[in-house]
């Protein structure tokens, strides 16, 4: 069993008349094992995009082939696999017939071999594919931890917009989904929301030659899941309200509307699939007010794995009058709050841009230059200067840059939401 | 946590802690080999009052019926909170009462500017009231761990005093002069108790100290001793009431030097004390003071969370006054001290608050 642990960092002290905690809840994971042990079977499915459009250049169907490769032959022996090939619909690559097979020596053979014979042609019926790869994972018995890969290199074409959102209905909880899309006439927006629905990851691999690592180092990650499924059980006082519950690190993720109810006070978020990993979590309350000297609970967060509390952290509301305790900001919540702020300008300021109006985007885009330089997300600050000429990062003026590769623009929108670590300093 | 097996329960509170802990960090009781909380209401038995403060460092006495529901709201507690409306619960340190006898009963609080209760009351009394004895001993907030010095203190000055023999021979200098004596083995008791804490941790530089004040109230008498400024009163139903003690405090010095009252009151140096209990006293020798109780009334003992807001014997009497207005004129001290504690949370609640009252009747 994977050992949890909570850390909370928060400033306890509410001025009079106050109601918002805020607290960062940091949770680690450590012998999380590997994906498929212990009792809970594993699961994957590679999506390639084989719609016609993959032909040109031909570079982005080689490389598709050469990534789906590496990403099968990273999947651990025993694992319940299948490859899917996208196009006007989805068609089963390996094994032949519809159904998943274990990874074995021979399997895996068969399946590399089945890969190098991939062509192209047809739709692009994203919709289509999400519910096929529902359908095989339903078919795996027990209830196995599924993960899938869906590269793609353009939007949806040929499928009504209805398709896509009742697909990821049936999907959520289903399985995690980490979305890849090569070159630069993908939608960002749909993979987004699809990565979001499905608990995963979204980039650019702007590059074809770049695929191949990128599959590796994504199967890998997914079969160094252990942990099958984690939740963060919040409990919240009577008469609170939960303004929020996000992810912050490694990026912002925000967790609010994927809540269930458990009870009148208590809420559970899905966190998916854990390795030896950790990730801080922003978790706003607004709780009744108490008088000076009382002290709430305002939230208990749990880590619950398998119905079993495995980690335990306690954010708590303390009121006072001294002005010295309350005024200060936890340095967690508050380089958490600016990473929330720099992840929302670059999406907003982007969006702007794309509607042409160019002074919001200069606007939102020189609070993110502001943010970025002064939380030291150095990441973040090379995407941007990609995007905008940085006049003066200290005052947030930029100018927008005329002629820049959209490419570069899509990168900044997919990994805006990256966040930087805070500096761990002992808590006084 | 169900599995965890990092946690353990501390067995005065409940709340959780790091098995390594010497003490809960909740309450502040000591957890190592830790008992059982006990499971019989904190009265101290009244036919042998010496058996109460057997165990001087022991958890404290948990209230009855107030063992597992939130006192906001009813709830069920969880890691020292409310599972309903998350208030948390005092923890048995912050805020306990005693009525060793239906006579005689003190409450000890935290107050609400401090985050920790360092006041400490230790009470014994018999049902009879042939005897009983109120101790008090305020932490000194400057020094780390004065909240265990001033209970270990304390309950150590109850013990030696609920456990004296009595008076031999007859009259009241015999009584003085037994008293007397007593006094001063209780406090040298109580200083060693503090002294002992700072042992404990190690000997810092700042140790944990503590102030004391005694009464034992017995037919016709009542014998105090004190180091610092937590205060014995003497109020009469009718007639003006008496401070029975002297503050040992730069307070005092000025009056003495012949500044006001009012305005010595007001100055910051008011409140240092030049004499304590711990390991870094310059001199834990008590000052012992007895008067005679020739009508009914009540002897207070209090610490200065709550004669900041009502200094004056006159003042402290109307306090109590208003209280018993309220709840009738048969309250219980139990019932008077709760009132007294919380009429200076009221105030501001800007220290820890201990008060304790014995109720004198005419023979």
């Amino acid at each position: 069993m994977a050992d949890f642990t909570a850390e909370v960092f928060q400033n306890e002290y509410l001025a009079q008349g106050t109601t918002d905690a805020h607290a960062v809840v940091s949770i680690s994971c450590a012998g999380a094992g590997t994906a498929g042990q212990g009792g809970t079977a594993a699961a994957e499915i590679v999506i390639v995009d084989t719609s016609g459009s993959m032909d040109m250049p031909v570079a982005k169907i080689n490389a598709a082939r050469r990534a789906a490769s590496v990403a099968v032959e990273e999947i651990l022996d025993g694992t319940w696999f299948a490859v899917l090939s996208g196009h006007s619909i989805a068609q089963m690559v390996y094994p032949p017939n519809p159904g998943m097979v274990r990874m074995s020596a021979g399997t895996r053979a068969d399946a590399l071999a089945a890969i190098g014979q991939l062509r192209s042609g047809g739709a692009t019926a994203i919709g289509a594919w999400v519910a096929a790869a529902t359908e095989l994972f339903g078919q795996v018995p027990g209830s196995p931890q599924c993960h899938a890969i869906l590269l793609t290199d353009g939007r949806i074409e040929g499928e009504a917009a209805s398709v896509l959102p009742n697909a990821l209905r049936k999907a959520r909880g289903k399985f995690q989904c980490d979305c890849r899309g090569i070159g630069a006439d993908w939608d960002v927006e749909e993979l987004r929301g699809i990565a979001d629905a499905l608990l995963g990851s979204v980039d650019i691999v702007a590059e074809p030659a770049d695929l191949e690592a990128d599959f590796a180092e994504m199967m890998r990650t997914a079969m160094s899941r252990g942990v099958a499924d984690a939740r963060l059980r919040v409990w919240a006082p009577q008469g609170s309200d939960v303004l929020f519950v996000r992810q912050v690190a490694p990026s912002v993720e925000d967790l609010t509307p994927k809540a269930t109810s458990i009870s009148p006070l208590i809420r559970e978020y899905p966190t998916g699939a854990w390795s030896d990993e950790s990730r801080d979590y922003h978790i706003a309350v607004r709780v009744p007010v108490a008088d000076p000297g009382q002290e709430r609970l305002a939230a208990r967060v749990e880590v619950v794995v398998n119905d079993q509390v495995l980690a335990k952290g306690l954010v708590r509301a303390l009121w006072s009058t001294d002005v010295e305790k309350t005024t200060r900001i936890d340095p967690a919540v508050a380089h958490y709050t600016g990473q929330a702020q720099l992840a929302a300008a670059i999406r907003d300021g982007l969006a702007a841009k794309a509607a042409g109006d160019e002074r919001t985007a200069t606007v939102l885009l020189g609070q993110a230059a502001k943010l970025a330089h002064e939380s030291g997300n150095e990441n973040t600050t090379r995407l941007l200067t990609k995007v905008v000429d940085v006049v003066d990062a200290d005052a947030g003026t930029v100018r927008l840059k005329r002629d820049v590769a959209k490419a570069d623009e899509m990168a900044l929108d997919t990994r805006s939401t990256k966040t930087t670590r805070i500096r761990r300093e002992p808590q006084p | 946590m169900t599995e965890a097996p990092a946690a353990a329960a501390c067995p005065a509170c409940g709340a959780t802690h790091d098995p390594a802990d010497a003490f809960c960090e909740a309450c502040g009781s000591p957890i190592g080999g830790a008992v059982d909380p006990p499971a019989d209401p904190p009265t101290r038995s009244p036919a042998d009052p010496a058996d109460a403060t057997a165990d001087p460092t022991g958890p404290m006495p948990r209230p009855t019926g107030e063992a597992a529901a939130c006192r906001a709201c009813g709830g069920a507690l969880e890691d020292g909170y409310c599972t309903e409306c998350g208030v948390k619960a005092p923890s048995p340190r912050d805020h306990w009462s005693e009525e060793p006898a239906p006579w005689l009963a003190g409450v000890c609080d935290r107050g609400i500017a401090h985050p920790r209760n360092e006041d400490a009351m230790a009470l014994a009394a018999t049902a009879d009231a042939s005897r009983g004895v109120m101790v008090v001993c305020d932490g000194v907030t400057t020094a780390p761990d004065s909240d265990r010095a001033a209970l270990a203190a304390s309950r150590a000055a109850c013990q030696v005093l609920a456990a004296a023999p009595a008076v031999e021979g007859s009259g009241e200098a015999a009584a003085i002069r037994h008293w007397d004596g007593v006094l001063r083995q209780a406090a040298q008791a109580a200083n060693a108790e503090a002294v002992g804490a700072a042992h404990i941790l190690g000997d810092p530089p700042e140790p944990p100290s503590c102030t004391f004040v005694a009464a034992v109230v017995t037919p016709g008498l009542v014998h105090v001793g004190w180091c610092g400024d937590s205060r014995a009163y003497w109020l009469p139903d009718e007639g003006e009431g008496e401070q029975l003690t002297v503050d040992h405090s730069l307070g005092t010095e000025m009056v003495r030097s012949g500044m006001s009252q009012a305005d010595a009151e007001v100055d910051p140096r008011f409140h240092t004390i030049t004499r304590w209990l711990g390991a870094d006293s310059v001199d834990a020798t008590p000052e012992i003071a007895a008067r005679r109780l020739d009508t009914s009334g009540y002897v207070a003992v209090v610490s200065d969370g709550l004669w900041n807001y009502a200094s004056s014997p006159a003042a402290l009497r109307a306090a109590m006054d208003r209280a018993a207005e309220h709840v009738g004129s048969t309250a219980s001290p139990a019932t008077l001290a709760a009132h007294l504690v919380e009429f200076a949370n009221a105030q501001g609640g800007h220290d820890n608050i201990t008060a304790a009252l014995a109720r004198v009747s005419p023979h």
